[in-house]
């Protein structure tokens, strides 16, 4: 299992367009991704975009990447980049 | 309690709310908002189940398709920027955990895909409700376009059945008209609304259904979930969430005596008594359905005083025969027993049946509709009428026409309803004289009231359409409902001068409509000349209650100031302070016309 601590960096946060674009990266992946809300508790699948959309995550919001499976490292690496790039948005 | 932790636990709460039609219903909640379709919910036998997680299945394949399709399109004619939001919705619809929750609840509940979605996706919403970010939270509405969307697909598949409803009960912030066209009461058991008073929309239209209802429970609908067991006393203006079982236990009391209250009451003679100042007073009862509650409340009143054959076609959309008529109106004449009914002729309009008209009405209201219709498609009077004579050798039964706009309208379907009667009489039946009246409820027939009065046995003021017709204004319209005003001067003096007329004239007239049925108009028109007045079943105690405890003298005084107003504000105003002074113990203050804005 490995883990990252990630922030959300796009003016409109993990909104539907956004968590679309998670979900679908997520989902090429065989491993079990999950997002951690630190300050709220809050724990969602990376491949269900209603679990993602229920974190609330706006811009500013720090996220834990857990990542658990055979392809992990590629997985932290793609998703990480989803999110360095704010999810091809201007900001 | 506090309402905003309570849903945690489900553990019982309550809301006071004005009692705005009496009963006591234990049920579900149904959720209405935005005028959307309304669901019930539908409990399978254990071998529909699987049949039914596929018909979902099937839905959401279907809505996935149309969805891709849609996507294709936005991106070739927007860019691929703007197609995103469908992808978005194309993986709500993959997503497992509305999915998953979706198929669960229909095998553990047995309940029909539809009311499955709506409970799941309600849940959901009510988290997304709370999120703080506006942008985010909007999200929501994302939800509701694809939980949308897959009802609609699922309509468009045959539905497993449409037989058993559990008790629905309407649970919405406000129902406005437009909303009420929208929704199927004929399977709701009760209402309950956060806004509202006891002239509101919904308490009208909750008395005239004779459906328990409680209003200005203010945030109840925010803390009701669709499928929520809910209890509304509506004797007492409560409704609980999630009652505990002695809660839940007594309640099933209440109900069950209130049943057998009713069905072993003695017969109070609220069909006929007087003022305190010795004034006559006939109530009668409006009846739709001709169910047997129905009966009950007709055997207490001085018989049926509208009963508004337009529902026998309901439900098919499609007239019923001469047969089916027949039995129906044998059925009007059962539940009156001994008393008169009066059997309104069809009120409706071309667009809503399947005669031959190509042409679709601009202006329906103004249109071929009620006695028009019937005298253009003589066929429609002809055969309502031979069922009729042929129901009235077994009662009192009368026919009122509908939306006679003057005297010529009364004699041609009085010359067709002679002609049927003839035939009868030739093909060897034996036949009664029929009590001819018409409907009050345009101002032409206002005007020339006493040319009608030498043509019939009787009027019947349609308040409801006079408002409409009088004022000019389409009472379904929400645009133009605060020009609707029921204590509207011009509306009061066409009533005071058709009371008039009839009086002098030596005619019945009886008042029907909203106005009839809610006790300060009552007292109003009992003031203006009325003695008869007919109502919903449910409206008959309250009604009986007032009109019992005031003088008409007083009530006359009332009514003549009314009519010297220039506005209908000036009107409601005066109504406030003259019932507040006379009456307060009669009329609680929430239940007179509230100020407007």
């Amino acid at each position: 299992m490995i883990t990252k601590e990630i922030t959300v960096v796009n003016r409109l946060g993990l909104h539907a367009r956004a968590a679309a674009q998670l979900v679908r990266r997520a989902s090429t992946f065989k491993s079990v991704i999950k997002l951690e809300r630190l300050d709220a508790n809050a724990v969602a699948d990376a491949k269900s975009i209603l679990s993602l959309l229920m974190l609330a995550a706006t811009r500013g919001t720090t996220l834990k990447i857990v990542i658990e499976g055979v392809d992990e490292d590629e997985a932290l690496s793609s998703i990480e980049r989803l999110f360095e790039e704010g999810f091809g948005e201007s900001n | 309690m506090s309402k905003t932790s309570y849903r945690s636990g489900l553990e019982e709460a309550d809301w006071h709310g004005l009692a705005v039609s009496g009963g006591i219903v234990i049920g579900r909640v149904l959720r209405v908002h935005g005028g959307r379709q309304n669901i019930y919910r539908v409990t399978l036998d254990d071998s529909e189940i699987d049949k039914e997680v596929r018909r979902f299945r099937a839905a959401v394949r279907l809505s996935k398709r149309q969805l891709q399709y849609v996507k294709t399109r936005a991106e070739k004619e927007l860019g691929k920027e703007h197609a995103y939001i469908f992808d978005a919705h194309i993986l709500m619809l993959e997503d497992r955990k509305l999915l998953h929750e979706v198929e669960a609840y229909i095998k553990k509940e047995k309940a029909n895909a539809e009311w499955a979605l709506k409970v799941v996706s309600d849940r959901l919403l009510a988290i997304y409700a709370q999120i703080k970010d506006d942008y985010l939270r909007e999200r929501g509405s994302d939800i509701e376009d694809v939980v949308q969307r897959i009802l609609v697909a699922l309509s468009g598949q045959r539905s497993v059945s449409n037989r058993i409803f559990e008790n629905a009960v309407i649970v919405a912030e406000d129902l406005l008209p437009s909303i009420m066209a929208g929704l199927d009461f004929t399977h709701t058991r009760a209402i309950a609304t956060d806004a509202g008073g006891w002239t509101s929309h919904t308490a009208i239209i909750a008395r005239g259904l004779g459906l328990p209802a409680v209003v200005g429970l203010r945030d109840l609908y925010r803390n009701a979930r669709t499928g929520d067991k809910i209890i509304v006393d509506a004797n007492e203006g409560r409704v609980f969430l999630h009652a505990s079982a002695k809660t839940n236990e007594a309640y099933i009391t209440k109900a069950t005596k209130l049943i057998i209250d009713k069905a072993t009451a003695k017969e109070t003679v609220r069909g006929r008594f007087e003022t305190l100042d010795g004034v006559g007073i006939r109530l009668r009862t409006n009846i739709d359905l001709l169910v047997e509650n129905e009966g009950l409340h007709v055997a207490s009143s001085s018989g049926i005083g509208l009963y508004r054959s337009e529902f026998l076609m309901s439900q098919r959309g499609t007239l019923p025969n001469e047969e089916e008529q027949f039995q129906a109106y044998l059925k009007v004449a059962e539940l009156a027993k001994e008393q008169p009914a009066k059997i309104r002729l069809f009120d409706i309009g071309g667009d809503k049946i399947s005669v031959a008209l190509s042409e679709h009405e601009r202006n329906p209201a103004l249109g071929l509709r009620a006695i028009r219709l019937s005298l253009t498609h003589e066929d429609i009077l002809r055969t309502q009428i031979r069922a009729i004579f042929r129901a009235a050798q077994y009662g009192k039964i009368e026919v009122t026409l509908p939306m006679v706009t003057d005297v010529a309208d009364v004699r041609r379907a009085k010359r067709l309803i002679e002609e049927e009667k003839q035939r009868l009489i030739a093909s060897g039946e034996e036949i009664k004289d029929l009590r001819i009246g018409a409907m009050i409820e345009v101002p032409s027939a206002v005007f020339t009231a006493d040319k009608i009065a030498r043509e019939v046995d009787f009027f019947s003021l349609g308040t409801n359409d006079l408002i409409q017709y009088t004022l000019a204004v389409d009472r379904g319209n929400d645009h133009v409902y605060d020009w609707f005003r029921t204590l509207h001067p011009a509306v009061l003096k066409s009533i005071h001068y058709t009371l008039e007329v009839a009086d002098r004239e030596k005619i019945q007239a009886v008042v029907c409509g909203e106005m009839a049925g809610t006790p300060v108009y009552a007292v109003v028109l009992l003031g203006l000349g009325a003695r008869e007045f007919s109502m919903s079943a449910s409206s008959l105690n309250r009604v009986h209650k007032v009109l019992s405890k005031v003088t008409q003298s007083e009530a006359k005084e009332v009514a003549h100031k009314c009519l010297e107003c220039e506005t209908a504000d000036d009107v409601e105003e005066l109504v406030r302070q003259e019932f507040t002074a006379r009456w307060s113990d009669l009329f609680r203050p929430e239940s007179l016309p509230s100020p407007r804005n």
